[in-house]
């Protein structure tokens, strides 16, 4: 696991990146997949991997999917925990991050 | 659902649900609708199957980390596995490699339907060197025989002197007659005809592209003389046929392929400089280097 409690593999990487881009946004796994492109089968497994550890929150989109016509969405966003060790995980490996 | 593409759609929901279904029970509701909503996002139907597939390997991987929490994350991880309750088995081990084997199936005819493969299988393991052998120009041809002609042939015979005499009246005497001498017809002028043979022009194809897979992966090499008829514009007058075989069925077939694709791109032969239709022997070299 080393110095975080996530097993920061670079699909992490790209998963804490896609999130970096807007620090307070919120992204459903969607719009993740759409950013990182990477495959729903490792993709979730990370959302959940990152929300235990308290890097990410997560909410249901707040429509009403009858009159959307369309299921609700699960929201993902950076903690305030996240974000700091988000920082550190990029600053690790000499990319800072300004946010 | 705002897409419904039929049965295909309903197996990639199925999968979804069932994937679902499947995960810890405390997040199997969650991810069935987070995941179906985000179904949405994708568009096509392999996309959506690929995306389905996804969910069902993440059921796995989920239901494993929660199973095992390890190092670190153990108090993360046990919180919510505290949360979530027992955690329900995912998929049997035979379900998981019928699954497996079916997708790898399912990955191998898509990649032979749209030709992936068909770059590694084709590229020899060693470079290729194919050139044609073509028949140096022959050397003007020693001049052809005369046209034979009748010559009348008197042989020279001495004059008879034909004298008739009598001893009496009524002698006669029959007048010497002088044969003409005898006559050779002159012959004519021979003319000497300088004949090139033709062979493969520019534009010709390339016998590369000809190079039967086959050939090159049982590592088949040999020479192929083809015989071709071409006319005067270095189009073929007949079907090329086999003057002498490499040994080798592919080969020869590749050859005839190659002989029959380069007409129009012939050079014709030539009498005295000026294209006539002949016929003539090429060799086609499969070689690989």
């Amino acid at each position: 696991m080393g110095r975080w409690d996530v097993r920061i593999s670079f699909q992490t990487l790209k998963v804490l990146e896609a999130f970096l881009e807007n620090p307070t946004g919120e992204l459903s796994g969607a719009d993740v997949h759409k950013s990182s492109a990477i495959a729903s089968g490792t993709l979730y497994p990370i959302l959940l991997r990152l929300e235990s550890a308290g890097w990410l929150v997560s909410r249901w989109e707040a429509i009403d999917p009858a009159s959307a016509g369309r299921p609700r969405r699960r929201l993902y966003r950076l903690t305030r925990n996240g974000l700091a060790r988000a920082g550190e995980v990029f600053a690790s490996f000499g990319r800072g991050v300004t946010a | 659902m705002s897409q419904k593409h039929g049965w295909f759609d309903g197996v990639v929901l199925g999968l979804i649900q069932h994937a679902a279904h499947k995960a810890p029970p405390a997040l199997s509701a969650r991810l069935e609708e987070e995941w179906l909503a985000d179904l949405e996002g994708h568009r096509g139907g392999f996309a959506r199957l690929r995306f389905a597939l996804g969910c069902a390997w993440a059921t796995r991987v989920i239901a494993h980390e929660l199973a095992a929490p390890v190092g670190a994350a153990a108090s993360a991880g046990a919180r919510t596995a505290t949360l979530l309750g027992p955690i329900a088995p995912l998929l049997s081990r035979r379900t998981t490699v019928a699954a497996l084997i079916g997708v790898l199936h399912v990955l191998v005819i898509v990649g032979l339907a749209s030709g992936i493969a068909s770059g590694v299988l084709q590229v020899p393991a060693t470079p290729m060197h194919i050139d044609f052998i073509v028949r140096a120009a022959r050397p003007a041809a020693p001049p052809p025989p005369p046209d034979p002609t009748l010559v009348q042939f008197r042989p020279h015979l001495p004059t008879p002197q034909w004298t008739a005499a009598t001893t009496g009246e009524g002698a006669i005497t029959v007048p010497t007659a002088q044969a003409p001498a005898p006559t050779a017809a002159a012959a004519p002028p021979q003319k000497q005809v300088v004949r090139l043979s033709g062979g493969p022009g520019r534009g010709f194809p390339n016998t590369a592209d000809y190079y039967p897979p086959a050939a090159i992966r049982l590592d088949e090499k040999g020479i192929t003389s083809v015989r071709v008829c071409v006319d005067g514009a270095g189009r073929l007058t007949a079907d090329p046929v086999i003057a002498q075989s490499s040994g080798s069925a592919r080969l020869d077939a590749a050859a005839l392929r190659l002989a029959q694709a380069g007409s129009g791109h012939y050079l014709p032969s030539t009498e005295d400089g000026r294209p006539v239709s002949a016929c003539y022997p090429f060799g086609v070299r499969f070689e690989l280097k």
